[in-house]
């Protein structure tokens, strides 16, 4: 409380004192682990910072890109020497850094995306995209042909293993013989890798492609053979105009805004965010469903996409198209009244991973590591 | 499970994967024989990548694209050769000040080119595809059987006993520089027009190194640089159609340690596998 | 001899070290010249640029730790290359030889149960001998069938990126690590202790100061370094000295990648407390290193000073980004630049610049300046 009584002493005394000066500014530093140029992940958490420096007049910020996983701690303390009372660390591997930093500091305010740690003064925060994965997999198991639908996955953690699964559940959801066929890259960013497992997964017969790597190789690989994709992260379908469905877009700015304006107003402080983890997803806005904003179904698989019709246990019979947009309703409701990790629901090797009725937990998502059923391919650590 | 003639759809990988190795590698082939060894290769590679994409951008035409490539590679060796031949520096270091210095001007002056589609792009198989085995062909003929070749290889194996004979060794050494950053501009040209039409930051990914790796598993002949190429885009697409299988690691490692065997292998008996013997050495007229 | 106005350039293979500075310095000044171009097309004022270097680089202690915390790898295998280029090998592998080094401790700090202090000392003995061992296999090919040494070691290298890729994602992928590529974290004992208020690992440091001046003294007194220094100047005159250049090559070798796999103990022990993907462990320390050690021309005491000069250009660059909202490319840009200009003003070393007004000199001009630095190239 101490923090609001100086803010407005000083914006009084700023006031009295030069009528229309700045107001007491917040800057926040933002730590990222690729180049901003990579039109993936960096370069959306870029996209975030700038929106919300334009939204909050009062906000300041800096950035640093490419930081290795082992530096993250002296980017931290120059930011910190600069002025930063907020910062960002966008990486999983800079969670013990950033501890580290936060114990260091404890009168600084942290917050670190995709880890589980947090501190008094550091919270966690995601915006995830497995809803947006399970309506991309209800696509394209209706769009499927030879009833082989593909994943690109960057590397086999967790989050990448719940998005595939999410995918594959919404293939199998539309169309219960289809499988996902599944290459690792073992990089976040390679397009020469990323090309040579699509066309890998081409050879293995499959003709729909969904992936998580930074770049729109898959898309362009797919669309020079004619088959369609689904984009990630960045805008992706005027890559193939014809050929990208749908994908997921993110929007990092809505956590961003909603987590500086609460420092601002001092509602977070250095001392209460031991239990603040953002954990976003499409009733938030943090994310979005398609291959270009406001775009959630390329227009040019709505035929196919309608003419294309299933039995649900609680929509009854209905257009594919239809039930995209249905859960995406559903979901996109704060009541969120579907979910696709709703039981029942058992692994590939037939282990019982929620029972009927039963929703996963957040820690149940975030620690995923088993393979819905449909997924075919390598799928190291499986349990 | 696999579909359709596995080995034909693996060999066509090899080509497209190889074709801007292959390119990379008889450029840097052409220098090393010179006697100079140029490991800036990752960067005229992105900065042709770049090059090549804003130029096909701007104009509409892919092929002026890497036209303006081949020019950006080839100047980009001139500064390798200027500082390595006239002011004799170390090879190696002036390769990594130029492998740095490339991809950090890629990377600023290809701010705001992420993320824009490239309609006119040129086809990934192509005639273009072969003209990197025509010139294979047509440099192990140079190399071997002209009189061009027998200069460029006495420049890069003997250059005082060249320079006795009348032959202007820093002359032949950087005409062959220069053809190396065109080759290597143009690869990365391929990279971003037909490859993978679109500019990235850091797109190359370390392929630079891969060439001058291939130019060394070839033994500097620029047939088995072909072999090299492919033998490399094989591995690195087979590394993915046999993943559940094998570690992709463990396949990519392959070519490396294939290279060591090959030299192992190789070395010791006939003349002329080796490295030539002038290389990494800056020539000084008139030292014996 | 060569006649510019008054001053006449005289060769001089062997340049003092006040010459040495001297130039290095120009050259840096050089570079920073047209560095500060670069800076303000980036809308930086140089001047400023500069100060926020000075300022960001040296002004406190937290400032220069950092600065130490990134000579720490690059001194360990610079001095080990100083060493190696004494001896005309070729070593450009130490980035492999450091990868094998944190293989080596890693095994030790997460598979053998050591009590208490003496794990940090098998770590680094492991670290040393897995660097050595990388480097055995191109040494006995060099030795045997003279293989050229250059290329066999820039394969290791990438063997070993490949083989650490593998460990992490296989067979040694951490439990506890929620599917991510990483060995689990290494045991308190593990860790290497930091000096106080700073990040830098003072043993790895401390290791990397007496190596540089036990291989001096090696280099200066001992017979193996009288051994070294005839193989370096003439390989052949060895053998008339009765030295035995496999006995001698190899011992260079064996000392040179330790000292690399030492770097690697430090980065692993020191910074990450894992083993982590290989582009993390090594920043590419490995080849910076040989920048070290080629701007000490061989001298293993001049790599602590050239080890320190490049990881204040490789902070500087940290400055850069941070301080002036920078791209990181910048940093790539400045790091070439100072590269290029640095070795690029190689060949003034060895002229001797000489106020003679022609009337008094009337020396016969000699063609071309001849002489490279001694250790030119390898010739």
């Amino acid at each position: 409380m101490r923090r609001i009584y100086l803010v407005l002493a000083l914006v009084l005394v700023a006031g009295l004192a030069a009528p229309g000066a700045a107001q007491q500014k917040l800057k926040a530093g933002f730590i990222y682990v690729g180049p901003i140029g990579d039109y993936g992940w960096t370069h959306a958490h870029d996209e975030g910072r700038r929106l919300a420096q334009q939204r909050l007049p009062w906000l300041e910020t800096i950035y640093v890109e490419s930081v290795p996983e082992g530096q993250v701690e002296p980017f931290i303390e120059r930011m910190i020497q600069q002025g930063a009372r907020v910062v960002f660390t966008t990486s999983f591997g800079f969670m013990d850094g950033t501890l580290a930093a936060a114990r260091r500091y404890p009168n600084h305010i942290f917050a670190h995306a995709s880890g589980f740690k947090r501190n008094r003064n550091m919270a966690t925060y995601m915006a995830d995209f497995y809803q947006v994965y399970y309506l991309n997999g209800l696509m394209a198991g209706a769009l499927t042909k030879t009833g082989r639908t593909a994943y690109v996955g960057a590397f086999p953690i967790p989050e990448v293993k719940r998005h595939l699964n999410a995918f594959a559940l919404g293939v199998r959801a539309v169309n219960p013989q289809a499988t996902v066929h599944v290459r690792w890259i073992f990089e976040w960013f390679n397009p020469a890798a990323a090309k040579e497992a699509t066309e890998a997964l081409i050879a293995a017969g499959a003709d729909v492609f969904a992936f998580t790597e930074d770049s729109p190789t898959v898309v362009q690989v797919a669309a020079r053979r004619n088959l369609p994709s689904f984009g990630h992260y960045s805008p992706m379908q005027k890559f193939a105009p014809r050929h990208v469905v749908s994908g997921q877009l993110v929007h990092w700015d809505r956590i961003y805004i909603d987590f500086l304006s609460k420092v601002y107003a001092g509602r977070y402080t250095a001392d209460n965010l031991a239990d603040v983890d953002y954990w976003w997803l499409l009733a938030e806005k943090a994310v979005e469903l398609g291959g270009e904003p406001g775009v959630p179904v390329n227009p040019v698989f709505r035929t196919a996409l309608q003419a294309a019709r299933v039995n649900t246990p609680d929509l009854g019979r209905i257009s594919v198209y239809d039930l995209v947009m249905r859960r995406l309703a559903q979901m996109a409701t704060p009541q969120m009244t579907f979910d696709p990790f709703t039981g029942p629901i058992r692994d590939r090797k037939g282990t019982l991973r929620a029972p009927a009725g039963k929703r996963l937990t957040v820690a149940e998502l975030t620690s995923m590591e088993w393979a819905a059923p449909g997924v075919v391919g390598p799928w190291p650590k499986e349990p | 499970m696999e579909e359709g003639n596995w080995i034909l759809a693996t060999v066509i990988r090899a080509v497209a994967l190889g074709t801007p190795i292959l390119w990379g590698t008889l450029g840097e082939i052409t220098a090393e024989r010179s006697g100079v060894i140029n490991l800036g290769v990752e960067g005229m590679m992105i900065l042709g990548a770049l090059a090549a994409f804003v130029v096909a951008h701007l104009t509409g035409q892919p092929t002026a694209g890497l036209v303006v490539a081949a020019a950006v590679g080839g100047a980009a060796a001139l500064l390798h050769a200027f500082i390595s031949i006239t002011l004799r520096a170390n090879q190696y270091v002036s390769g990594l000040a130029l492998t740095m210095f490339g991809l950090g001007l890629a990377g600023l002056l290809g701010r705001g080119w992420e993320g824009r589609p490239l309609l006119d792009t040129l086809p990934e198989i192509s005639a273009l595809t072969y003209a990197g085995l025509g010139v294979a062909v047509a440099l192990w003929v140079v190399f071997y059987h002209t009189r061009w070749g027998i200069v460029l290889r006495s420049v890069g194996e003997m250059p005082a006993a060249a320079d006795a004979l009348g032959v202007n060794v820093a002359l032949v050494r950087y005409l062959a520089v220069a053809f190396g950053g065109v080759m290597a501009g143009a690869a990365g040209a391929f990279l971003s027009l037909a490859y993978r039409p679109a500019w990235t930051e850091g797109m190359t990914a370390g392929m630079g190194w891969i060439v001058i790796a291939i130019a060394i598993f070839a033994a500097w002949d620029p047939l088995r640089a072909v072999a090299g190429a492919l033998l490399f885009g094989a591995l690195f697409h087979l590394s993915f159609r046999l993943q559940a299988w094998v570690a992709p690691e463990l396949l990519k490692m392959m070519p490396f340690a294939f290279t060591i065997l090959a030299l192992a292998a190789t070395a010791g008996g006939r003349r002329g596998l080796g490295a030539p013997e002038a290389l990494g050495t800056p020539y000084v007229t008139g030292e014996r | 001899m060569r006649r510019l106005g008054p001053l006449v350039l005289e060769p001089d293979p062997v340049p003092p070290p006040a010459r040495v500075l001297g130039v290095s310095l120009f050259a840096i000044a050089g570079a920073l010249l047209v560095a500060g171009g670069v800076f303000a097309a980036y809308g930086a004022d140089p001047l400023v640029a500069y100060g926020v270097i000075v300022r960001g680089t040296f002004a406190g202690l937290r400032e220069a730790s950092e600065v130490v915390r990134r000579t720490i790898p690059l001194l360990l295998c610079g001095v080990g290359l100083a060493l190696a280029f004494r001896a005309q090998f070729w070593n450009i592998g130490a980035e492999g030889q450091l990868l094998a080094g944190a293989v080596g401790a890693t095994a030790v700090a997460l598979f053998v149960p050591i009590p208490g202090p003496w794990v940090l000392v098998a770590m680094f003995a492991a670290g040393f001998a897995a660097g050595a061992l990388w480097g055995l296999l191109p040494a006995l090919l060099r030795l045997r069938l003279s293989v050229n040494e250059v290329l066999t070691t820039l394969m290791m290298n990438y063997i070993a990126l490949y083989g650490v890729a593998w460990l992490i994602h296989g067979p040694w992928k951490g439990a506890t690590q929620f599917g991510f590529a990483y060995t689990d974290a290494f045991p308190e004992a593990a860790r290497l202790p930091l000096l106080a208020g700073t990040r830098v690992h003072w043993p790895t440091l401390a290791v990397g100061l007496v190596l540089a001046a036990a291989l001096a003294f090696l280099l200066a007194r001992t017979r193996l370094g009288f051994e070294v220094r005839v193989l370096g100047q003439n390989p052949t005159a060895g053998r008339y000295a009765g030295i035995d250049p496999a006995r001698t090559l190899l011992a260079v070798v064996l000392l040179s990648a330790g000292a690399a796999g030492l770097a690697g103990v430090g980065e692993v022990a020191g910074v990450h407390h894992k083993l982590l993907d290989p582009g993390q462990v090594s920043l590419g320390y490995g080849y910076a290193a040989i920048v070290v050690a080629w701007l000490a021309r061989g001298s293993p005491l001049a790599a602590v000073l050239t080890a320190t000069l490049l990881g204040a250009i490789f902070t500087s660059g940290d400055v850069l980004k941070v301080a002036l909202q920078m791209p990181f490319r910048v940093t790539d840009v400045f790091n070439g630049l100072i590269l290029f200009f640095l070795i690029g003003s190689e060949r003034l070393l060895a002229v001797r610049i000489r106020w003679a007004p022609a009337a008094t000199a009337a020396v016969p001009a000699e063609p071309g300046v001849p002489g490279t630095p001694e250790t030119g190239g390898g010739s």
